[in-house]
């Protein structure tokens, strides 16, 4: 099949059963891809009984690629993979970059159904038709870093060609509830605590190597496609951006906006920020450029501290959301400390906007006499601690001491420390807030809110279109001129924004940040040159609608209701004065209209009329049994 | 029709204040750090400024056509009016081309922060140099918070 590897991977850990299973033509069709595959496999396997605890071996776990990964093409490197979340208890998922997906589709799959929990620690082996469940008593215990080094060196003369590990740290292993799952030590799926999921499984690893290709069905056309696009990375400031600073470049335009939380989103300007900014990232840390596979973006990059407190050898530099997190959320002005701080993170196996977060939220109890250093141990949890920030992390990593208090998230915190530690909190469904504020673009309150997984601008593609770096004029909702400040069209703009942001992130699977010049015309000629299907942007949109659903049915499924689609009394109070002084999303209004426009009964479900009509006529007797 | 009735008025207003964030030591020694020539384009009303950051001190120079620019601009005269109050969403106008930068776009990024004090300052020139009339924000209310989410 062109565009496809042909194969999905069913792996049973609990018996050790290994099936092949062929991808279905029409099944390929109907769903892309990614999370299309995902979402509709992994209810598949639980519609007999959803009721389980995330951790439980009656959790399947799905990674999927899409027909695009393995090109090499500028941002289609991403791969995803979907599960409950032990973090929010509803659907999670995350989306990766790296080289994983491109090595997992050489070797013949286009994704792994992982199900049941190991005897013993274990790692999955796969090197084309070669696939095994092997003991990882030897990496058990062992960093992402270490772990990824000696897997590859391990099994290097087991594969002609060189193979890409993806693996759980001690987070993980030690059930954190945001621990991630990471390929080559920078590319993580960080968020929901998928990394969690494997830890319970007893999996510490995936190693794959391949010898195969990605076949394409129209070369000529995907060429000439490829040679237009040429000009438009050329023109696109936004890549030039990425290209230099990566994603820490949106701080210097972030602030203009109000964009960027300070303080635990109490503050929208700060004078030290360029203390933190990519100007202090390039003078400080900057240690060369990264990219994932066939990227020409390379927006990842290398830093290193090479004396003092913070020393850390050359490797993956803070992306935006960490230097946020760590940096303006705590008022910390020291740049290697976040470097640092992200490195623990990436060791251990954290997500770096829950664990920066959730730091952030003990330092504002610690400050408001919630907690004190007799429960810190001894940390003095204040405003721009640099060492405490640094040293909490490394306990948080550890599970060990207050560390294991915060190990769970902000909001499962905020119930251990008790009195009004839930007023600090930036939490939607138990998910921490991304570094970008609602205040600042009010369609990001109602992504946030109404968002499958929790707060999060990278579930549609609001964050994108609302905050302005990507444009696709073949759709009129997605191309409208909008009211600052106003939270009118926001319902209409975040349908629209979930529909072609499935197709586009979550299926097909194209790159938040590399493949944001691409018009729609752009993405889907991309994906029918390859495919050679022949799917037209209606097509597409009717696709990414269906996607949108099913991971909303689980995420109800699960047990999310109205009240989870709400936002923290934190993110709806008006800052007093900077650039979006007064400006509070109407969440009232916003969610009115968005329960009205995807045909959502007033408890947060979509109705049972509304489900059938685009063919989840079994979803809907889940949810209306 | 844009904000402005005439080029001159709109060269007489932006140059001003160009000149004035040349007097502001702490723009100008971070532009000036930059080395950078830049030639903005207006359209509606045109004018075209170079603002030169390579010598000792920042020159502006209005109707300067002929030096050759390390980076050029291209924009509405009221989109660049909207940047110096800070409410133009610079990612926006980048991407759907309100905004045209060429030359070394790293480098140009570099100066936000250095140029973010000024959108404090343009209104407060505005008012003191007789220019209320341009002033925004003085018909700019903020929305009206709406009540608390009831769960």
């Amino acid at each position: 099949m062109h565009g496809y590897a042909g194969q999905i991977l069913y792996i049973d850990l609990s018996s050790g059963k290994i099936e092949k299973k062929a991808l279905d033509a029409d099944f390929a069709r109907n769903y892309i891809g990614g999370l299309g595959f995902g979402t509709r496999i992994y209810l598949d396997l639980i519609k007999n009984n959803p009721n389980f605890d995330a951790l439980s071996e009656a959790n399947p776990f799905v990674l999927m690629t899409g027909p695009l990964t393995g090109l090499k093409m500028n941002g289609v490197a991403r791969w995803t993979v979907g599960t409950k979340s032990p973090q929010t208890g509803f659907w999670g998922d995350a989306n990766v970059g790296g080289f994983f997906g491109a090595y997992l589709k050489f070797a013949g799959y286009d994704g792994i159904v992982i199900t049941g929990k190991a005897e013993k620690p274990s790692y999955i082996f796969i090197r084309d038709d070669v696939v095994e469940i092997r003991d990882s008593g030897k990496y058990w215990g062992k960093d992402i870093y270490e772990t990824n080094d000696e897997m590859l060196e391990d099994l290097k003369r087991e594969s002609k060609r060189p193979g890409q590990v993806v693996c759980i740290g001690p987070a993980g292993e030690n059930l954190i509830k945001f621990a991630s799952i990471i390929n080559n030590k920078r590319h993580a799926a960080g968020r929901t605590g998928m990394g969690a999921v494997w830890g319970s499984k007893n999996l510490k690893a995936i190693y794959a190597s391949g010898s195969g290709d990605v076949q394409i069905a129209h070369p000529d056309k995907l060429k000439e496609l490829k040679e237009e696009l040429k000009s438009v990375y050329e023109d696109s400031i936004y890549i030039a951006a990425l290209k230099s600073s990566g994603t820490p470049a949106h701080i210097d335009v972030g602030m203009i906006a109000g964009d960027v939380p300070i303080k635990n989103w109490q503050m929208t300007e700060w004078d030290s920020i360029n203390d933190i900014g990519p100007g202090a990232i390039e003078e400080k840390l900057f240690a060369g450029h990264k990219t994932c596979y066939g990227c020409g973006v390379a927006c990842k990059k290398d830093a290193e501290v090479k004396e003092g407190p913070y020393k850390m050898n050359k490797g993956p530099s803070p992306e935006y959301e960490t230097v946020a997190t760590f940096g303006s959320m705590c008022l910390n002005t020291n740049i290697e400390s976040i470097a640092k701080a992200n490195e623990i993170c990436n060791r251990y196996g954290m997500d770096t906007i829950t664990c920066g977060s959730t730091i952030a939220f003990a330092i504002e109890c610690f400050e408001n006499g919630l907690i004190s250093e007799k429960d810190t141990d001894g940390l003095k949890l204040t405003w721009g601690n640099s060492e405490a920030i640094v040293a909490l992390t490394e306990k948080i990593g550890k599970k060990e001491g207050f560390g294991a208090v915060l190990a769970d998230g902000s909001a499962k915190a905020a119930q251990k420390i008790g009195k009004n530690a839930a007023d600090f909190l930036t939490t939607v469904k138990g998910l921490e807030a991304p570094m970008h504020d609602p205040r600042s673009a009010h369609g990001y309150g109602l992504a946030y809110g109404v968002s499958p997984r929790g707060a999060c601008h990278e579930a549609s593609l609001n964050f994108n279109v609302e905050g302005g770096a990507m444009f696709v004029p073949e759709i009129e909702d997605l191309s409208m001129e909008l009211v600052e400040h106003s939270s009118d069209d926001r319902a209409k703009l975040n349908v629209a924004c979930q529909d072609y942001g499935m197709f586009f992130t979550s299926c097909a699977i194209f790159c938040n940040l590399g493949a944001n010049p691409l018009t729609a015309t752009h993405t889907v000629s991309m994906v029918n040159h390859v495919t050679g299907f022949d799917y037209t942007l209606e097509e597409i949109i009717d696709i990414g609608r269906r996607v949108w659903y099913l991971k909303r049915g689980l995420t109800n499924l699960f047990g999310a209701r109205a009240e989870d689609d709400r936002l923290p009394k934190r993110l709806m109070s008006a800052m007093e004065d900077g650039p979006t002084a007064g400006s509070v999303p109407d969440m009232d209004k916003m969610l009115a209209e968005f329960y009205e426009l995807r045909g959502f009964d007033a408890s947060g479900i979509p109705k049972s009329e509304t489900l059938k009509k685009i063919g989840l006529d079994d979803l809907a007797q889940m949810l209306h049994a | 029709m844009g904000m402005f009735e005439s080029a001159e008025k709109f060269e007489e207003v932006l140059v001003g204040f160009f000149k004035l964030m040349g007097d502001t030591p702490k723009i100008a020694d971070k532009l000036l750090a930059s080395k950078l020539i830049i030639r903005f384009i207006y359209s509606d009303p045109d004018l075209v400024v170079v603002v030169d950051c390579s010598g000792d001190k920042i020159d502006v120079r209005p109707n300067d056509k002929d030096t050759k620019a390390i980076v050029e601009m291209s924009m509405s005269s009221d989109i660049a009016h909207r940047f110096w109050f800070g409410k133009v969403n610079l990612t926006s106008a980048l991407t759907r081309k309100e905004m045209v930068a060429k030359g070394p776009i790293p480098k140009v990024l570099k100066l936000l922060p250095a140029v973010q004090p000024s959108y404090a300052m343009y209104p407060q020139y505005l008012d003191s140099h007789g220019y209320e009339k341009y002033n925004i924000l003085k018909a700019y209310k903020p929305p009206t918070p709406p009540a608390a989410p009831s769960a």
